[in-house]
């Protein structure tokens, strides 16, 4: 049986809460226990200690890329730090094969009276690069960190921007057999993001398995083949990273609607006829389906469901539609169906889509329904805040009628 | 909730039910099985020594040789850079150990009357180089672990590069004390025989003693922190118990015996004598004491114990680090 890359077998990971005995004063009425009671059993929790993880597995294919999503200290961190085995499971087994690129705290090994040359060579040591390589990688490393001027100065003098950029310029030119990824995408300024996200992507590509933490949720759904959500050590949903962003989002949102008169109607499902992951301008199809019920006919009269479009990060409401907007009544007692299409002309992210039932007559919302999450990718590029499905080519008659200007206008019509 | 999903909804995977939006744990589940505590665990059996030994010397240190150099060649750059002393700074401590054992050997030659050879101050500056280095390296090596916490708890390579490379950079602060010491005995009217060879083996026997000892020590400072104090305290009386100021026999036939059994005086005591006395170290040597009986000042079996001392403090101490090894990230 080939194992996968990256496993994780019935995991259980128990930290102490608290101070350890931390001086030598301590250890003994410690130890003298100990002799006396013999080791505790490890499946045991002792006073103060907690499962950081429970019962986690999961394994990561080449190709694939794990996101680990959850709320902080839901055991996110714990689950790298057994990957890169700084940590070793309690119970359970945890294996990784080949040469761990960890883009993790990537200027941890920095001596700040060290020059930026210098630190590259620790640096790249300390993550297991050999020095030939780094001699071989310097100036792409230097040139991709974007600082090559300052290459000879202390890093003492740098920028915490200037120090970040140099370090993951580090991490980024690893050649590793397993890719791991803990929250180094918020790196630098706007335009050295754009870079490091692009090399993590480049990186990922590589058919190699890849784990990546983050809080920034597009970034995972981007990246992502697949993803867990973590929440107190648990494995709470696993399955495609739309749904276990939606989860996530979900269980962190204070229910604050409450379903006064639940009973009168009902949006059970709401399902999805195009795909999850749509490209930008695409249109999304889903259907909700439901009950009414116990309504009157003059409550039948105020009562409309709405459609509800919103940024995931962020939660920006983008847009609103209902049926009483679209001059469809609100469906008669009995169950009912009803379909509805977007077209999403907005940027690459993470949307939700909120079904619910509004009593116009009360002015509050009386059933919250089901929501989902799509996914919107990148189509075309462009910037701003919605996607206008642009239109370019140059006419005949341009005043430049070079080959040179033909053969970009034979690259729009293609593109 | 009001809208309970049979498990036939939840296989058709685009379809999404709405208990999602609540996130009950124990309904979102699906696949997985959660239990309240894990199986009974049975801890692995731990490896044979021998092979515990080859795991670590072959897979971790000479994987990561380049980085026990890089971090040597750290320490040393950070100590000779924006210093004032410079290299000065490699021969300061044994130069000053010297000193102050010039100091206490005049006293005690002016108690009894007689005069301070310079041989003897020879003897002192080739004894006060090894215990510096010694000094040195304990003290960055306990230090070692906890100085560098954000690698011990943030990247993965095997820890014992840490207390190494401490202890290499100190071989290369003492080796320029070494040339200096070496440059200054012929001045001192002690010329070098065949026996100073011996200077080698000592030197090696001295090197794993000492790294044996950083290991322990900076394994124990990352448990308890205090270690690091009981070690400064130590250190700074040890040389009132090694034979660094003075020589055993000073001591008498018992107190020389006595004395030997410090695991660093057989080295100190052994470099002494095979370069100031020419004495060949396979050969016992026996004084005549202040009081005229026979005092032995050396057997080969000093030398013996010196080896046995060193590669017992050597291998307990790779082994105990490994084992804890483990655990450092978690209680650092």
């Amino acid at each position: 049986m080939t194992r996968a890359p990256i496993e994780f077998r019935q995991v259980w990971k128990k930290f102490h809460r608290g101070e350890l005995h931390d001086s030598l004063r301590d250890l003994i009425p410690e130890a003298t226990r100990r002799l006396l009671r013999g080791r505790p059993p490890l499946e045991q929790l002792e006073r103060d200690e907690f499962w950081a993880l429970r019962d986690v597995s999961f394994q990561v294919t080449p190709g694939e890329a794990l996101g680990i999503i959850g709320p902080n200290g839901a055991g996110k961190t714990t689950i790298l730090k057994l990957l890169t085995k700084i940590l070793r499971p309690t119970v359970g087994e945890c294996s990784v094969r080949g040469r761990v690129g960890a883009l993790i705290e990537v200027a941890a090994g920095f001596h700040p009276d060290l020059t930026g040359r210098e630190n590259v060579f620790l640096q790249g040591a300390i993550m297991g690069m050999r020095q030939a390589e780094i001699e071989a990688k310097f100036d792409q490393i230097v040139d991709f960190s974007g600082i090559p001027q300052f290459i000879d100065t202390q890093v003492k003098r740098y920028s915490s921007g200037m120090n970040a950029r140099l370090g993951f310029a580090i991490a980024a030119h690893l050649d590793p057999d397993v890719l791991l990824i803990d929250e180094v995408l918020a790196v630098g300024d706007y335009n050295f993001q754009r870079k490091a996200f692009g090399r993590i992507e480049e990186m990922a590509r590589r058919n190699i398995p890849v784990v990546i933490v983050s809080h920034q949720l597009e970034r995972i759904a981007a990246l992502c083949t697949k993803a867990i959500l973590l929440d107190a050590g648990r494995v709470v949903k696993r399955g495609e990273p739309a749904d276990c962003i939606a989860a996530y989002i979900a269980g962190q949102e204070v229910s604050t609607t409450e379903n006064e008169g639940a009973d009168a109607e009902l949006a059970r499902t709401v399902r999805l006829d195009s795909s999850r992951a749509i490209l930008s301008g695409d249109r999304v199809r889903l259907r909700v389906a439901g009950t009414v019920d116990g309504l009157r006919p003059d409550e039948v009269a105020d009562r409309q469901i709405m459609f509800t479009v919103r940024e995931l990060q962020g939660g920006n409401v983008l847009f609103q539609t209902g049926t009483q907007r679209n001059d469809i009544e609100f469906p008669p007692s009995g169950p009912f169906e009803i379909a509805l299409s977007l077209q999403m002309n907005v940027p690459a992210g993470m949307y939700g889509i909120d079904t619910t039932v509004w009593d116009g007559h009360r002015m509050k919302t009386s059933f919250q329904g089901p929501s989902l999450t799509i996914q919107v990718k990148e189509s075309i590029p462009f910037r701003g805040s919605v996607q206008l499905n642009p239109e370019l080519r140059i006419e005949a008659g341009s005043p430049v009628s070079s080959a040179e200007s033909a053969a970009d206008a034979g690259d729009l019509a293609e593109g | 909730m009001a809208h309970t999903q049979t498990q036939a909804d939840e296989d058709e995977s685009d379809e999404f039910d709405s208990r999602l939006t609540g996130l009950d744990p124990s309904e979102s589940v699906g696949a997985v099985d959660i239990a309240e505590s894990p199986p009974h665990a049975v801890e692995e059996p731990r490896a044979s020594l021998l092979e515990q030994l080859r795991e670590i010397v072959v897979e971790e240190l000479w994987t990561y040789r380049e980085l026990t150099i890089q971090l040597a060649l750290r320490d040393i750059r950070i100590r000779y850079k924006q210093a004032a002393m410079g290299f000065a700074w490699a021969i300061l401590m044994p130069a000053l150990v010297v000193a102050a054992g010039a100091l206490v050997r005049y006293a005690m030659a002016y108690l009894s009357g007689g005069d301070v050879e310079t041989s003897a101050i020879a003897g002192m500056a080739i004894k006060a180089l090894p215990w510096a280095f010694f000094v040195g390296a304990i003290g960055f090596g306990t230090n070692s672990l906890t100085g560098n916490l954000a690698l011990v708890t943030k990247i993965y390579f095997p820890r014992e590069v840490l207390p190494l490379s401490a202890t290499l950079a100190q071989v290369f602060d003492s080796t320029l004390g070494a040339l200096a010491v070496a440059v200054i005995v012929p001045f001192l009217g002690v010329s070098y025989g065949w026996t100073a060879l011996w200077t080698l083996p000592l030197v090696l026997i001295l090197f794993m003693f000492t790294l044996g000892t950083a290991l322990l020590l900076g394994c124990a400072n990352l448990f308890f922190r205090d270690v690091k104090y009981i070690v400064q305290v130590l250190l700074r009386f040890g040389i009132f118990f090694t034979p660094v100021f003075f020589e055993p026999e000073m001591f008498g036939a018992m107190g020389a015996k006595v004395m030997m059994l410090n695991p660093l005086s057989p080295i100190l005591e052994g470099l002494r004598l095979a370069i100031v006395e020419h004495h060949d170290l396979l050969d016992p040597l026996v004084v005549r004491g202040a009081d005229g009986g026979a005092i032995l000042a050396w057997t080969p079996w000093y030398l013996a114990y010196g080896v046995i001392a060193a590669v017992v403090l050597l291998l307990g101490g790779v082994l105990i680090f490994h084992r804890f090894e483990r655990t450092f990230a978690e209680y650092a």
